[in-house]
């Protein structure tokens, strides 16, 4: 209660002081819940690939790579080490996106039923309806994510537009904050149309449609060496390129190192700006307080009080600047979020742990300024500051 | 055994580079359990610093003369650490300021609680005893007016209750009547003189006011940072 009594005696600054620590824990807010997405995304990269070989053409055509041939996979198969080989196609949602997209875009993705034999470990979980099976195969049906479902608006038994076809929409996914938010899966056969509608006439001319893959995901049999598995399909199939999940997390680990090194940036800044602003705010306000401090020492406090007092008292102000930011954050973060789903960019993802380290770190930062001006003042000599005026 | 027993007190204080200032030049000084003490002297003559000394606020020199003692209750507090000082300042001593000095962000009774806070006492505890010595000085009502709310006579009451509150052995006043028209510092010297009088609570008050001066068991003469005099008024303590 005196520590908020103490913090209104001076509204203006206080207030000025407070805003400034908002603006620090904004920012910090707004970019950790942008770092963690991109976590997120890579998180759920690096589990799909773990274990696995994905072997595309190793060529690219804009974001789409050029078409491999089902009998490809019959090469890899016949590999040692091979458990299964499952041919997949996607293809980019829009085929002509007019927004930059955050991480993989959306995608419209399709792989023989069952082909995994079980084995693929990265699970979804269903919202409502159901997944593909065997028996849909030739069949206009999908299942979207939930970013897909949002962003369209459509639900189970509904229907989506893919490429100016309608398919019955049989299920929606669980979100995962992954790619299959923005995945529509279908049908194999209605997957290898599209990629085969995208390839350039030139390269369409020399294949069939019902021959194409865009990428083999290849399961080891346990005990294998997969790196020189992926050696050994590279030998097998010359110029494709097989990826293992280590590959996937050293190819990514340099990019999400730059953001990281963004958010510690903008950590430092609000660092310095909001403590250097409670440095201040702190030491006026002692300086104002002399002659109380020099009342209170003389009638018996002991430094480590007024010390105790004072680093209160800024973490106070770091509290309320850790509040308000993580308000304004988690405000701008969920209408952004709410604004880019149309789009398929949900930049942000704001954690409870997120949250809890923004406030933390203005109540430490503002405890961390206010202690150099305690200092100060708990070293007052009692007789001087009582004749401050 | 003397309350305070202090000997070859020095203070000098540093004003510049070259320039440093005797305030206090060896003086003995003895203050007995129950006496109410003035101590008087011109502008400059030394008088606050001796009141400071005497209060643990200041540590007396040790250099330049005789070995310096400051026995308070039995201890010689000549050459206690800040912390020691500060502990004897919370528990024993009670302070009255000319200028009231009262938190100015606190009511009445917490400015009073604060001081029995800081000698140790626990929240409702310490409220008690601030509420009782508030009724002590006849503010028992105005407990909770913040001192912009009070006159001066009724701050310097608050101070007094603050000085008060942990039942100390000695209250030092720096000029409490200073601030105050004449009706009210005869109040205020009035309740002291109570005070003294029917609880026994020792005074030590730094005074230009002759009023005060009389109202005292005994003067203390300070001229040029030595005690030139001392005076036993017989009819005050009667």
């Amino acid at each position: 209660m005196h520590l908020l009594r103490n913090l209104s005696r001076r509204k203006l600054r206080t207030g000025l002081t407070v805003a400034g620590i908002t603006i620090g824990i904004w920012a910090l807010v707004v970019f950790s819940a942008m770092a963690a997405k991109m976590d997120s995304l890579v998180q759920g990269g690096s589990r799909y690939y773990a274990d696995k070989i994905v072997v595309t053409s190793g060529q690219l055509q804009s974001a789409t790579s050029l078409p491999m041939h089902l009998s490809d996979g019959t090469t890899i198969s016949a590999l040692d080490g091979v458990a299964a080989v499952v041919p997949g196609i996607s293809v980019a949602f829009d085929p002509t996106p007019s927004a930059v997209s955050f991480g993989p875009g959306a995608q419209i993705a399709g792989q023989p039923f069952g082909a995994d034999k079980g084995l693929e470990t990265f699970a979804t979980e269903l919202a409502s309806g159901r997944f593909l099976t065997a028996a849909d195969e030739g069949k206009s049906v999908a299942v979207i994510g939930s970013d897909i479902a949002k962003q369209h608006s459509v639900t189970t038994g509904g229907t989506i537009s893919l490429r100016g076809q309608a398919f019955e929409v049989v299920g929606v996914l669980q979100p995962t904050n992954t790619q299959p938010d923005t995945t529509v899966q279908v049908p194999f056969a209605a997957a290898q149309a599209f990629f085969f509608a995208d390839l350039p006439s030139i390269v369409a001319q020399n294949v069939t449609a019902s021959d194409l893959a865009g990428q083999f995901v290849v399961y080891p049999t346990k005990g294998t060496d997969i790196p020189a598995l992926a050696k050994q399909i590279q030998a097998a199939l010359p110029g494709s390129t097989a990826m293992t999940g280590a590959d996937f997390d050293k190819n990514i680990a340099s990019s999400v190192g730059v953001f990281d090194t963004m958010v510690v940036g903008i950590g430092l800044i609000s660092l310095i700006v909001g403590g250097l602003s409670i440095v201040n705010t702190m030491a006026m306000s002692v300086a104002e307080r002399t002659r109380e401090i020099g009342i209170r020492r003389a009638i018996g406090a002991k430094r480590r009080r007024i010390v105790r007092e004072l680093v209160t008292e800024a973490g106070l102000i770091g509290f309320l600047g850790g509040v308000l930011g993580l308000a304004l954050g988690a405000l701008v973060v969920t209408l952004a979020n709410d604004a880019g789903r149309s789009s398929g960019t949900v930049l942000f993802e704001l954690t409870a742990g997120g949250a809890f380290t923004a406030v933390a770190f203005a109540v430490v930062l503002g405890m961390i300024a206010g202690f150099v001006p305690a200092l100060g003042a708990a070293r007052l000599d009692p007789v001087e500051a009582l004749r401050f005026e | 055994m003397p309350l305070i027993d202090a000997r070859n007190l020095r203070k000098s204080y540093r004003l510049s580079r070259e320039n440093t200032v005797d305030a206090l030049r060896g003086v003995d000084v003895r203050v007995d359990e129950g006496e109410m003490i003035a101590i008087m002297g011109p502008s400059g003559s030394g008088k606050s610093t001796l009141m400071h000394l005497l209060g643990l606020l200041h540590q007396p020199d040790a250099d330049g003369g005789p070995t310096p003692e400051l026995w308070f209750r039995g201890r010689d507090m000549g050459r206690a650490n800040d912390g020691a000082r500060t502990r004897a300042r919370a528990a024993d001593m009670g302070f009255v300021f000319q200028s009231f000095n009262l938190v100015p962000v606190l009511t009445a009774q917490e400015n009073v609680t604060l001081a029995a806070e800081y000698a140790g006492s626990s929240g409702s505890k310490a409220r008690r005893a601030a509420a009782e010595a508030l009724e002590l000085v006849g503010l028992g009502n105005r407990g909770g007016h913040r001192p912009a709310q009070l006159s001066g006579g009724e701050q310097q009451r608050v101070a007094i209750a603050r000085a008060l509150v942990n039942h100390p052995a000695v209250v030092f006043g720096d000029e409490p009547t200073g601030n105050l028209d004449s009706t009210r510092a005869a109040e205020v010297l009035g309740l002291m003189r109570d005070l003294n009088r029917t609880r026994g609570q020792t005074f030590v008050i730094v005074t230009h006011d002759a009023e005060v001066g009389e109202a005292c068991d005994r003067i203390i003469r300070v001229r040029d940072g030595l005690i030139v005099g001392q005076r036993h008024l017989e009819a005050a303590a009667a």
